[in-house]
């Protein structure tokens, strides 16, 4: 039996209600916070949006370290983006016009390296680093950072120039163009709406990396933003103002990045995870 | 084009290199690693083969770390996925305010896990901790619970804040594969009479199946491998009780110097993962051998 139009309707409305809830009620709690004065008392029950809003706990928050950690990220997490999408471009390229044994060979092993535990390979890695002198650089986390992307931007590249019509490329290596002439001036130009999809996932997963930044760097200057906070936890104790706020500065660059770029992205992920 | 096979080669060489060198080379390395002893007074490492297996795997630690690890995986990847379905489900009907709440929705995704992990510590503080705030003022507790501090209480505490991060990836997922069913077939089965949840049951989910298939492999290896969310709320704590496989690495190769212990740990984990990806390969066989028609 189908319930009456009117009565679905409703159901639908508050499950969608609910959902909202449950996604915006911590979100909101945390911009609520970041805006409260830090006089004002955690009341009981919990008052959802402060009496004073203030800006104070931002100002307190970008204090130098936080500018220092800021920059750290932005240096690294970009650089990263555009070596990994570079490298995977040009990879996938290849994975995409190839049909060798050998390379389908490779193919399954880049698969087979998004499984890697970044845990269980990162003493060898920092082993490495260490012999290299590498700790405490921005080169030790964005080497980590380009290997660890990799796989996923191969695969979500490659998906999307299989599905490019190869005529182009064709007609334009009859003309004489090189290899390297097609692919900069007929793929490139193509693959972009699947190369800004792949730079966003790639930025997304850099900009809150953890476990590198925590294990490559101890200097203070050199820390990136999500090891930094982790910092703030011990050291300002329970001034949830101020965490909030560093909270909701760090989340700006990659919620504005993702929300502009989003149809690009659901586009290269969905396509990837649902085509296969 | 790339008709010639070394031009191909070239394209490839410089992103499977750095594969090589900077994700299987370490992987053979730590294999290598878990056979010798080192610690932070004794940091030349000592050759102890298979010896350090048996005294990391003879410790009752090592057991609760498996068992973390497994509880951890399995609940954060039912939960996940199972809202994420029926998230994708509801945005997938015409509601009111629809792309408002398909774009709001993705929001935990987007946020960084150490912010997700802060916030939910805020959620969770005994004193002035929302959740804590909201049952007090409704007559439930008189006190505040420390739920990241409770044996009891930490590891679904820590499973809800990873839920929350995760959900939104799957249903982003689930939603795109269900705009994708064909829709003569849903029609089709709503004049044969189909309800809702049959029509679900049997043309929206074998639809999709191979999605769900693949979706359920993607968010056991990342929740296997999580470190973020553990780490920051709990450091593992209290008394190991939420100690994953990660978290646990990282405290004996970093806090403690413990390289080759934790190297044994890490392909422990490697082995333990493998297990699993196995299984959904059998799983995976099993159903499609039961589907297929004679």
């Amino acid at each position: 039996m189908r319930r009456a139009p009117l009565a679905r309707k409703a159901a639908l409305v508050a499950a969608e209600l609910a959902v909202a809830a449950f996604v915006l009620v911590p979100f909101f709690w945390m911009v609520s916070v970041s805006l409260k004065p830090p006089d004002e008392p955690f009341a009981i029950p919990a008052r959802l949006w402060p009496q004073d809003p203030t800006f104070e706990n931002y100002i307190a928050a970008f204090r130098p370290e936080f500018r220092t950690y800021f920059l750290n990220s932005l240096v690294v997490s970009l650089t990263s983006v555009a070596i990994t999408v570079g490298l995977a471009l040009v990879a996938a390229y290849a994975f995409s016009r190839t049909k060798l044994l050998i390379v389908s060979g490779l193919l399954a092993l880049v698969v087979l390296a998004q499984m890697f535990p970044h845990a269980a390979i990162i003493i060898p890695i920092y082993k490495m680093m260490r012999a290299g002198d590498l700790l405490n650089t921005y080169a030790s986390l964005i080497i980590a950072y380009v290997s660890v992307t990799l796989p996923v931007a191969i695969w979500m590249l490659r998906g999307f120039l299989k599905g490019l019509p190869q005529s182009l490329e064709e007609a334009a290596s009859i003309d004489g163009a090189g290899p390297f002439r097609v692919f900069r001036e007929i793929v490139v130009p193509l693959a972009r709406p699947g190369i800004i999809a792949t730079a966003v996932y790639v930025l997304i997963v850099t900009w809150q990396e953890f476990l590198f930044a925590l294990s490559f760097t101890s200097t203070r200057d050199m820390r990136t933003l999500p090891v930094g906070m982790n910092d703030f936890i011990g050291q300002y104790g329970i001034r949830y103002g101020e965490l909030m706020a560093s909270s909701v500065l760090i989340s700006i660059p990659v919620v504005a990045v993702f929300y502009v770029l989003q149809r690009y992205f659901v586009a290269g992920i969905t396509a990837g995870a649902v085509k296969g | 084009m790339l008709r010639d096979r070394w031009m191909s080669f070239a394209f490839l060489a410089p992103a499977v290199l750095l594969l090589g060198v900077f994700l299987y080379y370490p992987m053979i390395g730590t294999v290598i690693e878990s056979f010798y002893s080192t610690s932070f007074i004794n940091p030349n490492p000592a050759f102890v083969g298979f010896k350090q297996y048996e005294t990391v795997m003879g410790k009752a630690e090592f057991w609760q770390v498996l068992a973390n690890s497994l509880v951890w995986t399995v609940c954060v990847v039912a939960l996940q996925n199972v809202i994420g379905f029926f998230v994708a489900v509801l945005l997938n009907q015409a509601l009111p305010a629809q792309g408002l709440v398909r774009a709001v929705v993705l929001l935990p995704w987007v946020l960084p896990g150490v912010v997700v992990a802060i916030l939910w510590r805020f959620m969770y503080d005994p004193q002035l901790g929302l959740i804590n705030s909201f049952l007090i003022s409704a007559g439930l507790t008189t006190e505040g619970i420390a739920w990241l501090a409770d044996k009891t209480t930490a590891m679904g505490a820590v499973i809800l804040a990873a839920v929350w991060k995760g959900f939104p990836f799957s249903a982003l997922i689930y939603l795109a594969a269900l705009q994708s069913v064909d829709r003569e077939q849903i029609e089709a089965a709503t004049i044969d009479g189909a309800g809702a949840l049959r029509r679900l049951r049997d043309v929206v989910l074998p639809a999709i199946r191979n999605v769900i298939l693949v979706n359920v492999v993607l968010t056991t290896i990342l929740t296997f491998n999580y470190f973020d969310i553990v780490w920051v709320l709990t450091r593992g704590g209290p008394q190991g009780a939420t100690d994953i496989f990660p978290t646990k690495i990282y405290e004996l190769g970093f806090g403690q110097f413990r390289f080759g212990e934790a190297a044994t740990y890490g392909v422990a984990s490697i082995g333990v993962l493998a297990l699993v990806a196995a299984l959904y390969v059998l799983a995976q066989r099993a159903g499609s051998r039961r589907r297929r028609p004679v």
